[in-house]
């Protein structure tokens, strides 16, 4: 087995520049998944029928298909539809992020679904609305608690992004599948890859545990 | 000031109330006794819709309770204290006291806060105003929960046994701030154990079993004389 070391270190700045890639799909996703996620999530719990209808499915249909299979509906099946071509981007970004508010609404709903309920009636019997309530006392309570999961989902999206490659999109797995076409060197920047995930899914996950701990911080006051 | 007629209410199959009349008069005060799974909670938050009848009318200050837009009007006009406090854990006392005020009432800040400090003032707990609910006792924070209901400036108080999660010792600084409420001339509708409290400032007492109203009157009458089986039976095991 040959080790090329140099490999690595030369290819490191393309690979770098792959993540930053990465880095804005998986935030922009985030955010995206994040906005529809917390109206889904009320959506799912609200007394509208209709709504809590819709919300459920989709939730269903966006779980229950693969990422890559919406990836394809939408970079390939869509301009069939609308007789227009998809920008890669776009595509990547509504993709990861309509998937993802599909978690994140499981996420909420279940967060404020352990908010006591005798929360909301203190704020219903004060006169406020159902809508006030959630705001101003239910959700500020429930993201506390969200904080942990939604740091899961957002690794587990960063990690996922990984698929948009297959749509030719130049995030860091598709930058490494073409050096590799360049180099040979699957070892090395494979190896390269990975550590480069491992350094962001890492500083996230520590990122989200000193979150918690400044809730709990702020929780004692 | 509260006016129900015929009030049905059910879960599902288990009906809970069993057609409810009931006439509170302003500055009344009416103290709700019944033995456990009798309907008084269901009873008291169908006056302010935290339940929906199954029939019947609940009407408060000559509103019906009947939509959505009516409730809010109600329900800014009762005020209602739980056994479990309910206090917004995230928020501090004052902000509890404030909240309601200036998103439903819609007082400017500084009105807010003069008016949350009086009524802080009133429940003897104005070093408390910075606090948060939990670094406060069971009966500190069911005298806030008061002072929060308060704060909307209700005609009508409904409290729903306000001191059963209380630690016995801190009953009395809770039943305090309700019987000087009381001398006030609040109207007030109070689900209740403690019988010496009925007895001293209840006007009415009400007793309810299995979803009627067995028997009613001036408390000292139905404590001393109970007229049905059901009042003698219950009286006797808690008295
Ligand atoms: N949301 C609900 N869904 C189903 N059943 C309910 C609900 N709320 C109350 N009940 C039932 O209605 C009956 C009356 O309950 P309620 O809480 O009004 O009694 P209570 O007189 O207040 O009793 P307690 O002294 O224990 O508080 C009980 O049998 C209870 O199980
Ligand atoms: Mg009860």
């Amino acid at each position: 087995m040959e080790f090329n070391f140099s490999l690595m270190t030369s290819s490191f700045p393309l690979l770098l520049l792959g993540a930053l890639v990465t880095i804005k799909i998986t935030a922009l996703s985030v955010t995206l998944g994040v906005l529809i996620g917390l109206f889904v999530g009320i959506a799912r719990i609200c007394h509208v029928r209709l709504l809590r209808v819709l919300a459920a499915i989709y939730v269903d249909f966006l779980r229950g298909t693969p990422l890559l299979v919406q990836i394809f509906l939408i970079y390939f099946a869509l301009p069939i539809v609308t007789g227009q071509r998809v920008d890669p981007f776009f595509a990547a970004i509504v993709s990861c992020g309509v998937n993802s508010g599909a978690y994140v609404a499981e996420i909420f709903r279940a967060g404020i679904q352990s908010v006591d309920a005798g929360q909301m009636e203190a704020g219903r019997s004060l006169g406020m609305t159902w809508i006030q309530t959630m705001r101003y006392i239910i959700v500020p309570q429930a993201f506390k608690r969200v904080i942990p999961p939604l740091g899961n989902e957002f690794i587990a999206l960063l990690k996922d992004s990984s698929l948009v490659s297959v749509i030719g999109f130049e995030e860091l797995t598709r930058r490494g599948q073409l050096i590799i076409a360049r180099t040979y060197g699957s070892l090395e920047i494979w190896l390269s890859v990975a550590i480069i995930y491992l350094v962001m899914t890492l500083t996230i996950s520590r990122f989200v545990a000193y979150l918690e701990r400044r809730c709990r911080v702020d929780d004692r006051h | 000031m509260i006016d129900i007629k015929g009030l049905h209410k059910s879960f599902g199959k288990i009906d809970v109330l069993k057609g409810i009349d009931l006439h509170v008069t302003e500055q009344e005060v009416v103290v709700i006794i019944g033995p456990s799974g009798s309907g008084k909670s269901t009873l008291l938050r169908c006056m302010n819709y935290l339940e929906p009848p199954t029939s019947g009318t609940v009407a408060v200050d000559g509103i019906f309770l009947n939509s959505e837009s009516n409730i809010n009007k109600v329900r800014e006009e009762v005020g209602m204290v739980f056994q479990r406090f309910n206090l917004f854990p995230h928020m501090s006392v004052m902000q509890n006291l404030m909240l309601a005020p200036m998103k439903v009432r819609h007082l400017q800040q500084a009105e807010a806060r003069a008016e949350a400090l009086k009524l802080l003032e009133k429940v003897g707990l104005s070093d408390k105003a910075k606090a948060y609910p939990e670094q406060l006792s069971g009966g500190q924070q069911q005298r806030v929960a008061i002072a929060r209901a308060l704060a909307m400036k209700p005609k009508v108080m409904l409290f729903d046994e306000p001191t059963s999660a209380l630690d016995p010792e801190m009953v009395n600084e809770v039943l305090d701030v309700m019987k000087e409420l009381a001398r006030e001339g609040m109207t007030m509708v109070v689900v209740t154990h403690e019988m010496g409290f009925a007895r001293e400032v209840g006007d009415r007492l009400i007793f309810v079993d299995d979803g009627r109203i067995i028997e009613q009157g001036e408390p000292k009458a139905v404590f001393e004389n109970p007229q049905e089986e059901r009042t003698k039976l219950f009286l006797s095991k808690v008295l």
